[in-house]
Formats: structure tokens, C-alpha cells, sequence
């Protein structure tokens, strides 16, 4: 059928009218204001140039805020993913209960953020919470810490709290994995491959587009997080915990200062921008074939 | 040409689609203004609604308000649960210049941030023209709600906070009665630690409410200099002797003489362990002293177990609660009817009214408290008697400390009291802090 093409740009003018109102032109605000001394204890707005980019280069906080970002994205696009690959690669083969599990491993990722850091503060609570009470339990009374609020275990806790729970990424996963045609996997076990290396040397490749794609979920979903910690930490003890967002909400709320947390803002933009196109070079995400 | 048609058609709804909701029809309620009827309307924000203890009390100073302005004003109560939802909202308003034409100040000074917008309307000349409100204003009241000497705001009630001890814990460790001195009081937190009973109810998140207290006492009683700080509005430098040493007290008060859960706890943390006969003591307002009796909190012999004091060193916080002002609006009218609406809400009936229904402190030392009130709260009674006997009064630091500085408290308490900050590194981080405004 011949498709008129003369359409296509027409029948896209609506979402782009959408973009433009809801994303672009306050992402544009966003970065005129970064340019401004704006404070919501000031009369108005002065202009200063690139002074508040030159304040966040200099800023420890965010200094602190980014390591902690980056680190997160790193965890989260390779941790976090393969977790939810290697799950996916067991239910693919349809094991029993496996409908169970893909149900049961999905339900934390529908539970709301708010939930989870709620449940999560519980169980690190060093009075009663679940873990420092099953370490008393078993006699290991002295590996119990406050472990949100002790500088040398919350980041890793508050890692915790979402890396293991990869329901989006198995569900995506399994969805591509099942639907490889049968014939290619008849085809690796005449050739005398084993499962293991059926999985690594033809399902895997398989899937690169799918991994690659829930990699800037995983990215993405680490530029966003915010209301896990604010909930568990705030950013602390210290700001061992701080993240970009969060930074940037205490600038916006503590500080009153509009223009540098907008300048903050900006940089998160950016390096989303980064990750993605890293992501997707270094996976092929957009390539045309396999 | 059908198809054609049909496409031209879908494009159109789309379009229109994206319109839906750009115009549309007006709300049924004003925003504020006069309606059909010639009432005025004031939209009121508040964040006292719900479980807030002082809910029941603007309600009924609505319902009585809309009465006795019936066919002439009229205010509409918007209800905003939670504080910081609050502060936010006004906060967002402030950046547009729109304010509601009525705004309470509460804990969060946000006077000054309306003052810095030249949002607020100055009631010096109506207040003075009214001694039966000018009589209302105590010099710290004056203090609260003044700026370079002209009235912007009135109170409701007062911030009388000293702490609360469980009679019961304190006989089993042989304590007889609360502590003169701070020296007095660090020996009677090691006399409870050694009869197995945390002295302490703490918190270090939300910017550590009970925790500030003892730390915000201990530096105001400690010389005049500490005594000027906690009377500085916005204080900058945080690294001065008196305050160091009362941050080693805070240190040793988190990593010794506190439940475990203090650090990263929240007030309602604190609270609980005092509540369930877990810390012997907790820093706190006398809105607390309805707790005591609230069984779905504690116990029902609670109360009889809870005394009140004032701080070693004869110390209590005292300073009204900045209260309601006026914002600028398009329509004299509606200023009008604002400014009606805080004398009403701070007159002496409605700071009677908050004293007799919930305990609140009033912010005038003009009204009494009257039997009924006394009756229902006699530790209220008992504490505001032992306040009045004490010798050296402040502000508490939360309420004077610049607002990027709550955050910091949290998130560096922790750190001190694992022992990674020392007492003078916690007070650069909040030097440090306070530079940044």
C-alpha cells in the first residue's frame, strides 16, 4: 500500500504543539532563570551570565550529588539489569511456577515509592527493625548498625531498596525472550550447544535492543529518584546520600534560591542526555537489524 | 475523499483536544473578591486542619467569624495537610506575587520572606487606633511581629517550652526532682542510665525539634553571648565557644543517654518512646500535655506519671508564635475584610477559645486561664507557673536559624553522633550553610 508521507508530519503537529508547551519551553525557562540571581527573598531577577555554573563547579554538595548519581546510574544499568536479565533467562524457559514468579517478582515495582521507603525504614530501624533483630537472633549482635544513619552502610542501603527489585526489566525482558523464534534455539541445540551456552551466545545477543532499552529506564529511573530517599535519608547522614534531585529540591526549598537550583536542573538534563546516547551508542539501541 | 475527510476530522479533534482544558468554564467559587451577593470571600490556606490539634480551633473561629460577618464576609478554609505542604504552597505563591489575602506565619517566618516582596499590608496605624488589640501585643509579641518598628502581624499563641519528665522512671533512680543545673542534669542522666533507664527521648530528622530544644537551652544559658545568639534573628556564624561546647553536650546526649532509634528518628519517634514509658524525659510545647491522655497513644494513667520543668539554669523558650498577616490585594475590600478576619482570629476570645479547647498557650499574657481551662489541663497550669518564675527567656534556634540550616542539622546530626564530625566541624558545616543564604 502507498503510504502518503505528506501526512506524517500533520498527523505528528499535535504531540509536537504538546512537547513544545509542556517540555520545551519551560525546559528553555529553565535555563534563561539558571542564567539569574533569583531568589525568592529577592525583589526580582538579576542577571549574572554563567556565575551560578561556576558556583555548582565549585560546589562540594554537588560535587557529591553528581559522584552519587553517577555511581547510581552505574549500579542501576549494570546490577540492577542483569539481575532482571538472568531472571528473565530462567522464567523464559518456563520452568514451573514461573507465572508465580514473574507475577510475584513484579509486585514490588507496583507498590508506590512512598510504601517502600516506609517498609524499608522499618526494616533498617536499628530498635526493631528486621535485620538488626535477626542479627541478635543469631548471635551477630555486634553486625547490627543504624544502617540508614551511619555514614559507612547507608549508601549501600539505600542502594538496596530499589537495585534488587527489577520487575520492569525481567517483564521486558521475557516478553523479547519469548518471542525468539523456536526454530533458532532447535537450531543451537543440534549444533550441540548447552543451555548455558545457548543462552550466552544466542539468546543474550538476542536481547541486546531490549537490555539496552531498559538500561535508559534504569539510567533515567536514577536521574528521577528522589522520594526513596527523602523518605529513608533526606541526603544523609552528611550527604552521603544526597542525589541530584535532591540537591536540587534543597537549594529550591532551604536556600530560596531559584537560579542555582534551576542551574542544577540543567545539569541533570545534560547528563541524562549523556547516559542515553551513551547507552545507545554503546548498545546499538537505534540500529536497524541485529 | 471519504478517507481524506475523515483524516482532516481527526486532525481537528486533536487539536481541539489539546485546547480542552486552556479555557473552560469558571469555577463556581470565586478565588477571592466579592461575590453576586455582595459577600466577601477570603480564601484561607491553612495547614491547621485534619489532625493538626489546633484543627478544631480554626474551625470554630470560622464557623463564629462567618456568623458574626454573615452577608458581609465570609471565609473559605482550603485545607493543606501537613506543614511543609504548607510552607511549599506559599512558597509557590510568593514567587507569582499571589498571595491569599490572609497568611499564617507560624514557625516558618514567613513574614519576612512576604516583607521581602513588599507583599504585606503594615498594621501599625489600625492596631494602634485599637487599644482593646494593641493591649494584645506583649513587647515580645511586638518583637515577633514588627519589622523596623512597624506592626505586620498578630499572634495567637504563645511558645512556652521547657520538658517533660516521667515521675515514675525518675523514682526508680532516686531522682526527686528535675535538675537546677546542667551540671545537675548530666548527673541525673548517668543515675537513670544506671538503673537501666534511657534518660532521653531524641531525634535528629526533620530537623531534630526535641533535640534543638536541650542544644538551643544549653547555649542560651551558658553566657550573654549565647543568650544574644538564640535572640538573633538568622544568625551566620555558628562557631563561637559557647556554641561548640554545646554541641560536644549534644554529642554525648545522642551517643549516651537516647534510645537507638533517635538517630534518623523524627519527633514521632521521640515522642513514642516518651509516650510508652521508654526515655525518661522529652523537650517539648505544652500542646504535648493532651497526648498524655490520649489512650490511643499511651496508657490510661499516663498523665499522672508526667511532670513538667523548666531548663536547668532557670531557662524557658518564650516567644509568641509569629501570627497572621495581611497580604496586598487589587481589591481594598478584600484587605478589609482580611485584616477583620486577624483581629478576629487573634483576639483575646479566640486565644481563650485555643486555651480552652486544645491548651494552647495564649499569646497575650492579658488573658487568663480560666477554671474550666485549668480543670481540664492542670500540667498546663503547673508548667506555665514554673515558666513564669524563670530568669532567661529566648526564641527556640529552629524558629530562628536561616531555613537551608533544618536541613543540614538533620542530615549532620547523625555524624556527630557517630563520632565522624566533632563538635566544632558541626558547627563550620552550619557556618558553612549559612553563608550560602
Amino acid at each position: 500500500m502507498k503510504i502518503k508521507k505528506g501526512w506524517i508530519p500533520i498527523f505528528l503537529l499535535p504531540a509536537v504543539i504538546l512537547f513544545l508547551l509542556i517540555y520545551a519551553v519551560p525546559l528553555v525557562m529553565v535555563f534563561v532563570t539558571s542564567l539569574f540571581d533569583y531568589r525568592l527573598t529577592g525583589q526580582g531577577m538579576t542577571f549574572i551570565g554563567f556565575d551560578n555554573y561556576v558556583r555548582l563547579f565549585h560546589d562540594p554538595d554537588f560535587a557529591k550529588a553528581l559522584f552519587n548519581t553517577v555511581i547510581w546510574i552505574f549500579i542501576q544499568c549494570i546490577a540492577h539489569v542483569a539481575l532482571g536479565t538472568f531472571i528473565a533467562l530462567i522464567l523464559y524457559k518456563k520452568p514451573k511456577g514461573w507465572k508465580f514468579v514473574r507475577t510475584a517478582y513484579m509486585i514490588p515495582n507496583i507498590i508506590s515509592n512512598a510504601a517502600i521507603g516506609m517498609i524499608f525504614l522499618n526494616i533498617f530501624n536499628p530498635q526493631f527493625g528486621i535485620i538488626n533483630s535477626v542479627l541478635k537472633a543469631v548471635g551477630l549482635e555486634h553486625l547490627t548498625h543504624n544502617w540508614l544513619m551511619d555514614s559507612s552502610t547507608a549508601f549501600p542501603s539505600v542502594t538496596l531498596i530499589w537495585v534488587l527489585f527489577a520487575g520492569y526489566t525481567t517483564t521486558l525482558v521475557l516478553a523479547q525472550a519469548l518471542s525468539i523464534d523456536e526454530s533458532v534455539l532447535e537450531a543451537a541445540k543440534v549444533d550441540g550447544a548447552t543451555p548455558f551456552q545457548t543462552d550466552l551466545f544466542v539468546v543474550l545477543p538476542l536481547l541486546k535492543k531490549i537490555i539496552g532499552t531498559t538500561m535508559v529506564m534504569a539510567a533515567t529511573y536514577m536521574l528521577q529518584m528522589f522520594d526513596l530517599i527523602y523518605i529513608t535519608t533526606n541526603g544523609g547522614p552528611g550527604k552521603t546520600t544526597t542525589n541530584l534531585p535532591l540537591l536540587l529540591y534543597g537549594v529550591y526549598k532551604g536556600e530560596n534560591n531559584y537560579g542555582y537550583a534551576n542551574t542544577i536542573g540543567v545539569f541533570i538534563v545534560v547528563i541524562g542526555v549523556v547516559a542515553m546516547t551513551v547507552i545507545n551508542k554503546a548498545l546499538k539501541v537505534n540500529d536497524e537489524d541485529y | 475523499m471519504k478517507r481524506r475527510a475523515l483524516a482532516i476530522l481527526l486532525l481537528g479533534v486533536m487539536c481541539l483536544g489539546l485546547l480542552t482544558g486552556c479555557g473552560g468554564k469558571k469555577t463556581e467559587e470565586p478565588a477571592a473578591g466579592t461575590s453576586d451577593d455582595g459577600v466577601i470571600t477570603i480564601n484561607y490556606p491553612t495547614f491547621q486542619c485534619g489532625v493538626n490539634t489546633a484543627a478544631p480551633v480554626v474551625a470554630q473561629l470560622v464557623k463564629e467569624f462567618n456568623e458574626e460577618y454573615a452577608g458581609k464576609y465570609q471565609i473559605k478554609l482550603e485545607e493543606i495537610p501537613g506543614d511543609a505542604n504548607y510552607v511549599d504552597k506559599i512558597k509557590v505563591q510568593l514567587g507569582t506575587g499571589d498571595l491569599p489575602p490572609v497568611v499564617y506565619g507560624a514557625g516558618y517566618n514567613l513574614l519576612d520572606l512576604a516583607l521581602a516582596k513588599d507583599l504585606v499590608v503594615d498594621l501599625t496605624d489600625i492596631v494602634n487606633a485599637d487599644p482593646e488589640w494593641k493591649a494584645l501585643y506583649s513587647d515580645a509579641a511586638l518583637t515577633t511581629n514588627s519589622r523596623d518598628g512597624k506592626i505586620y502581624a498578630s499572634s495567637v499563641e504563645g511558645s512556652v517550652v521547657g520538658y517533660f519528665y516521667n515521675k515514675d522512671l525518675f523514682a526508680q533512680a532516686g531522682i526527686e526532682a528535675p535538675a537546677k543545673t546542667w551540671d545537675e542534669f548530666f548527673q541525673q542522666c548517668e543515675t537513670l542510665k544506671a538503673a537501666g533507664i534511657t534518660p532521653l527521648a531524641l531525634d535528629t530528622a526533620d530537623s531534630a525539634w526535641v533535640t534543638q530544644l536541650w542544644w538551643g537551652a544549653m547555649v542560651a544559658t551558658a553566657s550573654e553571648n549565647g543568650l544574644a545568639f538564640m535572640q538573633t534573628m538568622n544568625p551566620d556564624d555558628y562557631n563561637f565557644d559557647e556554641m561548640v561546647a554545646a554541641v560536644e553536650k549534644v554529642q554525648k546526649m545522642l551517643q549516651d543517654y537516647t534510645t537507638l532509634d533517635a538517630i534518623g528518628g523524627k519527633y514521632e519517634h521521640a515522642a513514642n518512646n516518651f509516650l510508652s514509658g521508654q526515655a525518661a524525659m522529652i523537650a517539648n510545647g505544652p500542646w504535648m500535655i493532651g497526648d498524655f491522655s490520649d489512650t490511643s497513644k499511651t496508657t490510661a494513667d499516663f498523665a499522672d506519671k508526667v511532670g513538667s520543668a523548666i531548663y536547668p539554669d532557670n531557662f524557658v523558650y518564650d516567644a509568641p508564635i509569629q501570627g497572621y498577616f495581611v497580604t496586598k490585594q487589587d481589591d481594598p475590600k478584600l484587605e478589609e475584610a482580611a485584616i477583620a478576619m486577624v483581629k478576629f482570629f487573634t483576639s483575646a476570645h479566640a486565644q481563650q477559645l485555643g486555651l480552652e479547647m486544645q491548651g494552647m498557650v495564649p499569646a497575650s499574657s492579658s488573658v487568663e486561664i480560666s477554671a474550666d481551662a485549668a480543670a481540664t489541663y492542670p500540667l498546663l497550669v503547673e508548667f506555665l507557673s514554673q515558666a513564669s518564675e524563670a530568669t532567661v527567656r529566648s526564641d527556640n534556634m529552629q524558629a530562628t536559624m536561616y531555613s537551608n540550616l533544618l536541613d543540614v542539622v538533620s542530615q549532620e546530626l547523625p555524624r556527630l553522633a557517630s563520632g565522624e564530625l566533632d563538635a566544632a566541624a558541626f558547627c563550620q558545616a552550619l557556618t558553612d550553610a549559612a553563608a550560602k543564604n
